[in-house]
């Protein structure tokens, strides 16, 4: 295994120490919210959860595209780490979101339009990881895969736009939203600050562990070659 | 939460959000460390399995 590359560990420091500013930001500089309380910081870390998610997924569709252009099984690997980064922080976005609601929404979960397709969409990304672990063949698996990835994105502007084009409580953040929506608030320049923080450092964060979840599947490759060599040797 | 005079006290609710959107980053940290290291050994398990049939 190849030491970790120089740019991989300036990408670390830099993302730590950005994570870090941002607790801050998020905790001590953002202003309390007059009317939900210290629960409303929760939505810094909520939406950027969600913006990885997104991004993660758009990443995936990249490769998807590049893949079955190309056949480079690089671009394969790029679309299951991406998928799987984005399956986890789908996942905090989700529950970040329930924990929030409890307070505002005197529920820990609603048949919400938002939360529902957002739910939607992290089962069609587990279900394309199930569906690779399905099949042996590393050609098919790379190709299904593609199409999939492809395929399942539908679920992510379908996300992106349920809390703009149907009837829905879940607040909007840019860009009006349903005026039935509770839960609902003006951000102050300070929060505004916060929430552009979080944002820029979880994109780093994504691109922090793409990067080493990608070194992780080179080394997956490595060992199953390493078995194929030796059982074609011993035989 | 409506005609309320100071904000809703909802602290708890803060932390445990935040437990749990730490958590989960760093379990998933934690996996892919175990992964890395369970990989390496697997990779060393067959140099030594190739330096022994070499023999």
């Amino acid at each position: 295994m190849e030491p970790m590359p120089r740019g991989l560990k300036v990408l670390n420091a830099v993302t730590g120490v950005l994570f870090v500013i941002a607790l801050y930001l998020v905790w001590f500089y953002a202003p309390r919210e007059a009317v939900m309380g210290e629960v409303q910081r929760v939505f810094y870390f909520h939406v950027a959860a969600g913006w990885v998610g997104a991004l993660a997924f758009i990443v995936a569709v990249v490769a998807g595209i590049a893949y079955l252009r190309r056949g480079d099984h690089r671009w394969d690997r790029v679309g299951l780490a991406s998928v799987e980064i984005g399956i986890v922080f789908t996942l905090i976005n989700i529950l970040s979101g329930s924990i929030w609601a409890r307070p505002v929404w005197n529920t820990w979960w609603t048949w919400d339009p938002r939360l529902v397709t957002a739910t939607v969409m992290e089962l069609v990304y587990i279900a394309y990881v199930m569906l690779r672990q399905g099949i042996e063949d590393p050609e098919r698996r790379a190709r299904y895969g593609a199409i999939y990835a492809i395929v399942g994105f539908i679920s992510v502007p379908l996300t992106f736009l349920s809390i703009r084009i149907f009837r829905t409580i879940h607040p909007v953040v840019i860009g009006s939203g349903d005026p039935t929506a509770q839960g609902a608030f003006d951000m102050t320049p300070k929060m505004l600050t916060a929430f552009m923080f979080s944002l820029l450092t979880f994109t780093f964060v994504y691109a922090t562990l793409l990067w080493h979840r990608l070194r992780l599947e080179a080394l997956n490759e490595r060992v199953e070659r390493r078995k194929i060599e030796l059982t074609a040797g011993g035989a | 939460m409506i005609l309320q005079q100071a904000p809703a006290d909802t602290l708890n609710y803060m932390l445990l959000g935040y437990a749990v959107i730490l958590g989960m980053m760093a379990l998933f940290i934690v996996r892919l460390a175990l992964r890395f290291r369970g990989l390496r050994r697997d990779l060393e398990w067959l140099d030594e399995l190739e330096r022994g049939e070499k023999r």
